[in-house]
């Protein structure tokens, strides 16, 4: 079920527009310049020549997921389940 | 980190070239093919254990998905030997022997080309990517080693403007302009092309983006508005001359002039040639509908009118009121004290109501209705179709006839944030316009956001003759300034909501993007 959703959503390029809303909300309210500011802390603290991807991702995904407003998560949700129930 | 790769990477494009990345980043990371979206949706999963999430990868050398969280991708790596793998989420390779993303220009080239494409084929408008400064910018900053950065609770961006004699109705409008968020960022990005480029000093659009430069040089002196003010008397001459004038007037003409001095020389393209596409027309031009409705046969004849400002009735002024209405004189001091109170309450919200109520023209003023063509009494409602970036309501405090001029000093309520949804043409008249909300459901991509924050205010102080004119403005998100010509003071957002309010300017919070 959930792959046969993700393949609709692909296929008929809701993915990315969805995505795209979500890029764009992210930016207004400031979530992206926050997580590059948490980043940028981070690669100053330890050294750009001592840090992987890796650890940078380990150590941001939860804060940056907790920084996501409510409201943003709210909007897609709604987005997503108006586009579904539109489908089926 | 350089975006030259790494030396794994090299060899393998020295080997191979960028066709495999460019088929994989096709294919399954940007799709510009509806054929490659559905390849992209049938066959992106890990091979090991089938996952659809979990940052899946693919290798670069063969035809191998695995997902980076399970561990899958690395297995296959060292299994195969196949060191580069390319995450299908973002495009991003990575060289297992490195340990790390690896970026490389001409891959990141090709990736920006496909991203572009893709966007295009699902008819998407253009995709945001973040500014990345041309080699000319990079000359530029190495050129100019001196930063200045902008700390907490600076006053950078206040400057006193020296008053020329009666000259405060500019000096208002200016301090709101400069502190015009959208503007500002216009003009410090040194956007402005000038099309009087053989005739020095006659472009106001010039002479306001040197304005701008000049308050935030960091220089704290106040500046003087004399070139400003003569061209604004040689371009918009009923303002020429020495006496006071309105504040409200001055803002009127010189975004007139301002709009006429950057039309040509726009280079964006229009996608309608009846509209502007210049900075003024973005930030502050609206659209008001106007639906006239036929009493006789319900016919509604609607056109739609750019606006920069609204003007509005500050609602039915106390005195006439009292002598039309009440006879009784044991009543009337009562009722006068109420309808005082009743005026005390008077808010901006009240008076945008009022303004997109629809309003019976009456039976003096028929108008012929295209759909009966015949002359009837008809309804008028205005309701706004278009926001502006920048709303600027206008309060008509002066009120001028032929028997009188006088200023009314009703105090009118207005808010710190103001959403104007309820004002919008689609709310306004849900009932003679239901195909509207068919069509944003279509559309519906994006919820409209039309909340709005205050960022100026211009007040009047004294008489009609005899008046002053002073700004609060807003700098830094909330904090706020009173600017008395040359005098800069520190405000609280309660002295401006308390304030008489003659120009009111909101911004609007959530841009979209066009």
């Amino acid at each position: 079920m959930l792959c046969k959703t993700d393949q609709t959503l692909i296929m008929t390029g809701e993915r990315e527009r969805l995505k795209e809303l979500l890029r764009t909300r992210l930016i207004e309210c400031g979530w992206r310049d926050q997580v590059q500011m948490l980043c940028r802390d981070i690669v100053r603290e330890r050294g750009v020549h001592n840090l992987k991807a890796d650890d940078l991702i380990a150590e941001i995904t939860s804060k940056g997921r907790a920084l996501v407003p409510d409201s943003v998560k709210k909007e897609l949700l709604q987005k997503i389940k108006a586009y579904l129930v539109q489908d089926m | 980190m350089s975006d030259h790769g790494c030396i794994h990477l090299n060899n393998f494009k020295a080997a191979k070239g960028i066709q495999p990345y460019r088929i994989i980043h096709t294919y399954f990371v940007a799709c510009t093919t509806a054929e490659a979206r559905s390849r992209k949706a049938l066959a992106c999963f890990c091979h090991v254990c089938n996952s659809i999430g979990s940052r899946l990868h693919s290798c670069l050398h063969c035809i191998f998905f695995g997902c980076y969280i399970g561990g899958h991708i690395q297995e296959h790596a060292k299994l195969k030997k196949h060191f580069l793998a390319v995450d299908l989420a973002y495009g991003a390779v990575f060289c297992f022997q490195c340990g790390d993303y690896v970026y490389d220009q001409e891959l990141a080239t090709v990736a920006r080309e496909h991203r572009l494409k893709a966007a295009k084929s699902l008819g998407m408008p253009t995709v945001y990517h973040s500014w990345e400064p041309s080699r000319y910018e990079i000359e530029l900053l190495r050129r100019n080693p001196r930063r200045r950065k902008l700390i907490k609770n600076t006053t950078v961006g206040l400057r006193g403007l020296l008053n020329l004699g009666n000259t405060c109705f500019m000096n208002c409008i200016v301090q709101a302009l400069i502190h015009t968020p959208l503007l500002r960022d216009f003009f410090l990005a040194d956007r402005h092309l000038c099309q009087f480029q053989d005739e020095p000093g006659r472009c106001l659009v010039c002479e306001v983006s040197r304005l701008f430069q000049e308050f935030y040089s960091g220089n704290k002196a106040p500046l003087t508005l004399h070139r400003l003010l003569h061209l604004i008397w040689t371009h918009a001459r009923h303002l020429a001359g020495y006496e006071q004038q309105d504040a409200h007037e001055f803002f009127i003409a010189a975004l007139d002039v301002m709009h006429r001095h950057c039309k040509e020389s726009n280079p964006l393209p229009t996608t309608n040639p009846h509209h502007c596409n210049c900075i003024i027309d973005q930030i502050f031009t609206g659209g008001l509908q106007s639906d006239v409705v036929c009493q006789a046969c319900n016919g509604v004849s609607t056109t739609i009118d750019p606006f920069w400002d609204i003007s509005l009735d500050l609602g039915p002024s106390p005195n006439s009121e009292v002598e039309s209405g009440n006879s009784s004189n044991e009543n009337q001091s009562q009722s006068s004290d109420l309808q005082q109170q009743e005026q005390d309450r008077t808010s901006l919200v009240d008076c945008l109501e009022r303004f997109t109520r629809a309003e019976h023209l009456g039976s003096s003023a028929k108008i012929k209705c295209s759909k009966c063509q015949s002359y009837q009494e008809s309804t008028k409602q205005l309701t706004m179709k278009k926001l502006p970036v920048v709303a600027s309501f206008h309060l008509k405090r002066f009120e001028h006839s032929n028997h009188f001029h006088k200023k009314i000093k009703t105090f009118v309520a207005f808010p710190e944030h103001l959403d104007m949804t309820p004002f919008m043409s689609h709310c306004r008249n849900h009932n003679n316009n239901n195909n509207i909300n068919t069509f944003r459901g279509l559309n519906s991509v994006t919820v409209p956001d039309n909340r709005y924050s205050l960022f100026a205010v211009i007040n009047h102080i004294g008489s009609l003759d005899a008046g002053h004119y002073t700004a609060f403005i807003r700098q830094q998100r909330d904090h706020w300034f009173k600017c008395d010509d040359h005098l800069i003071t520190r405000a609280n957002l309660q002295e401006v909501l308390d304030s008489e309010g003659y120009l009111l300017f909101y911004h609007k919070q959530i841009l979209e993007y066009e």
